[in-house]
């Protein structure tokens, strides 16, 4: 197999899920989130599919495919709550959206 | 032919969906021909049916599957059609008679509020009756029994805002559903056993049963049977049924519903008579049955209630002659009482319209003058009834009697009791014909009657009257025991008569000519004491209290079910409720606030922190993973 091997792969998917993470964490602009959030999708699509290539099985390239499916639909809904929010003028910082507070 | 069976079954249905879906968009006298229509179209593919069966040369019936109805394990039932000749016979009795019925309650419910809902009804009980007698196997029967069952419940209940029609709905239901139960219990020892409810398993299974088994089974089925003919102990709901609108009293007594019990015995036959007691119980219970119902009958004030006990009366005839083998004779009598009966009721139905729904006798009297028409149709039917020569009665009631000779010493029992009965029916039918027709028109009567511009009645509600007269006077020349007896050989490969219920000519001469004399002597004593009031009433305080009772089984049953369930409800309630269920409510609710104060703390509204929770909650799960390897 040429390229470099599957480590590199992961260390990277897991430097991808760790930014993404950290951005999830400590970021508060609604956006900025759902952005993180896919850099954090698709860290964990590159381990699948780099696992999959070593492993020389399918099915986590098939995996991948379904992960970007949701990730599409997801942010369908997360940009629709955002422009929704938008509209209403409400700020768009989640520390200020705790409707939910019990 | 099948496609005449299925045309004949899914007729009515189309009516009633038609008729629904149409709701206010049609007006109510299209609702009423609508169904009428249904009604003759199933009888179009009923008489289809017939002449293909003829014509198919092979008599033991035809099974058409339409498709897998239910399927469970090895368990399979099609929705399936049977097309034999007792089937055929009774499509044909009920489509015919049925439609005939539906034609009359145009007329006569003209101008009610609910027509629409009314016709609806009626198709849907015309066809749960089809489906009931077209059912290919025994669940397919069973869906048609149930669905019987709820109609009726829907017609006898069909005036909703008087507390007794809804009374009476729901006894009849409870009644029924009784049957039901038991039935299905049948049904489910035959499945236990052959994994089948196909009529031709079953009935082979029935074969190497064990006797208790088998027994269990019959009684099953006769539980059902009881119940939906009306025969005691399960009789109580008929006369109540009363409640409904006439035309309904005419279709659940004469086309549909009473009749399916007899349907029943001579369809599973072959079970009965693995278990002969079980069969001659079935006898006797209708023995009984038209004894008591012709005595009750005697003191009845209310026309329409007269006529129903002489319909149970009749009905013990019916299970008399199947139960002990004449399944034939049984048959015939069905077809014969659907005639006159159907003809008494509207007869009695012409009076009620024309008397603006009085149904007391004591205040009919004389309405013969103002209605000869009804009254000579009457008289056909009261003479059909008592089975006078040459009318439709005579010919299959004394078949019945005939047939009980040759079984046993409890055969003449039956015998005796059947010309009791014969008597009884003489005098009964006729008190009620002497009461209310002849003579001067009473007051009220002068006061209330109006006829239909100088008809007696709708031509809706004549024409149907007219054709039934017809078929009560000479109906019964179909079959004449000892000469010719076309339908006990068409129905012979559905449900042979057994030979021991096969009389000889002598027994049934000697039979015909002491029920023809018993009959008359019944009319004799009717016309002595109520037409020109020769003999006194009796005077028998005790017997006639008992009577006007109805031999107390209401009060019994209420004794014995109603009562104690009441009793034991306000002791629960008293016991259990109060002191646990009422008492410990709000502490449970309080409870359950608390636990929740505690919980909600960690709803924080805070993304973060939900985050923070799902991450530690997969490190954790990451670690436990880790750590069990």
């Amino acid at each position: 197999m040429l390229g470099p091997g599957v480590v590199w792969y992961v260390g990277i998917s897991a430097f991808l899920f760790g930014i993404g993470a950290l951005g999830v964490l400590i970021r508060r602009n609604p956006l900025i989130v759902l952005l993180s959030l896919e850099i954090m999708l698709n860290g964990a699509n590159l381990a699948l599919i780099a696992f999959s290539r070593a492993a020389g099985n399918g099915a986590g390239q098939i995996f991948a495919l379904a992960v970007m499916a949701v990730a599409a639909s997801e942010v369908c809904v997360g940009l629709g709550l955002v422009v929704a929010l938008h509209r209403r003028r409400l700020a768009l910082d989640v520390d200020e959206l705790s409707e939910l507070r019990g | 032919m099948t496609t005449g069976a299925w045309l004949c079954l899914f007729a009515p249905l189309a009516g009633t969906v038609l008729i629904t879906l149409g709701g206010t968009r049609i007006p109510r006298a299209a609702a009423g021909w609508i169904s009428t229509a249904s009604v003759f179209v199933a009888f179009g593919g009923a008489v289809w049916s017939f002449f293909g069966l003829r014509a198919h040369g092979s008599q033991h019936g035809v099974v058409s599957t339409a498709w897998t109805w239910l399927e469970a394990g090895t368990f399979k039932a099609g929705l399936s059609v049977l097309v034999d000749p007792l089937s055929t016979m009774m499509m044909l009795i009920v489509s015919g008679v049925g439609g005939l019925i539906v034609l009359y309650s145009i007329g006569y419910m003209d101008g009610d509020d609910e027509e629409r809902r009314y016709f609806a009804y009626m198709s849907l009980f015309v066809f749960s009756m089809l489906l009931l007698v077209e059912g290919g196997n025994l669940l397919i029967l069973l869906a048609g029994w149930g669905l019987v069952g709820l109609s009726s419940y829907l017609l006898i209940g069909f005036w909703h805002e008087k507390p007794s029609a809804v009374a009476a709905a729901k006894k009849a239901f409870i009644m029924n559903a009784f049957g039901d139960a038991t039935m299905a219990l049948a049904f489910f020892v035959l499945i236990f056993h052959s994994r089948s409810l196909e009529f031709a398993t079953s009935f082979a299974t029935a074969g190497h049963l064990s006797s208790t088994a088998v027994n269990l089974v019959a009684l099953g089925l006769l539980g059902g049977a009881a119940a939906k003919s009306a025969q005691i102990p399960l009789h109580t709901w008929l006369p109540d049924a009363m409640e409904g609108p006439t035309p309904v009293s005419a279709l659940i007594h004469a086309a549909t519903m009473v009749t399916a019990g007899v349907y029943l015995i001579a369809r599973t036959h072959p079970i009965f008579e693995q278990a002969r007691t079980v069969e001659l119980v079935a006898a006797g219970m209708g023995a009984l049955t038209l004894l008591v119902a012709g005595l009750v009958a005697l003191v009845q004030t209310d026309i329409k209630r007269v006529i129903a006990y002489s319909t149970m009366s009749q009905i013990g005839y019916m299970f008399l002659g199947a139960g002990v083998g004449a399944y034939a004779n049984g048959m015939f009598h069905l077809m014969t009482h659907a005639f006159f009966k159907a003809l008494l009721f509207m007869a009695a139905g012409l009076i009620i319209h024309a008397l603006a729904g009085e149904q007391d006798i004591r205040k009919m009297g004389g309405i013969g003058a103002k209605m000869p028409w009804t009254r000579w149709m009457f008289l056909v039917a009261s003479l059909a009834l008592v089975g006078i020569f040459p009318f439709a009665g005579f010919f299959s009631k004394d078949a019945i009697i005939a047939a009980t000779l040759n079984i046993g010493w409890y055969g003449y029992v039956f015998f005796v009791v059947g010309l009791i009965g014969a008597f009884l029916t003489g005098l009964y039918t006729f008190r009620l014909y002497f009461i209310v027709f002849p003579g001067k028109p009473s007051a009220f009567v002068e006061e209330h009657h109006h006829d239909h511009h100088g008809l007696e009645g709708p031509w809706t509600m004549l024409v149907p009257v007219g054709v039934l007269t017809v078929l009560s006077a000479i109906g019964g020349w179909l079959q004449f025991g000892p000469y010719w007896h076309p339908l006990t050989n068409w129905l012979e490969p559905a449900a042979r008569t057994l030979g021991v219920a096969e009389p000889t000519t002598t027994q049934e001469w000697v039979t015909s000519v002491l029920a023809l004399a018993l009959g008359l002597a019944g009319i004799g004593v009717a016309y002595a004491i109520y037409g020109v009031g020769r003999i006194a009433v009796p005077k028998l305080p005790a017997v006639q209290r008992a009577l006007e009772h109805k031999l107390y089984f209401d009060e019994a049953y209420d004794a014995i079910f109603y009562k104690p369930a009441v009793a034991l409800a306000t002791q629960l309630y008293r016991v259990v409720e109060e002191p646990f269920v009422l008492a410990a409510g709000p502490d449970f609710g309080e409870a359950t606030l608390d636990a929740a104060g505690v919980v909600r703390k960690l709803q924080t509204g805070m993304l973060r922190t939900y985050v923070f929770f799902l991450g530690t909650g997969m490190a954790i799960v990451a670690v436990v993973f880790l750590v069990v390897r």
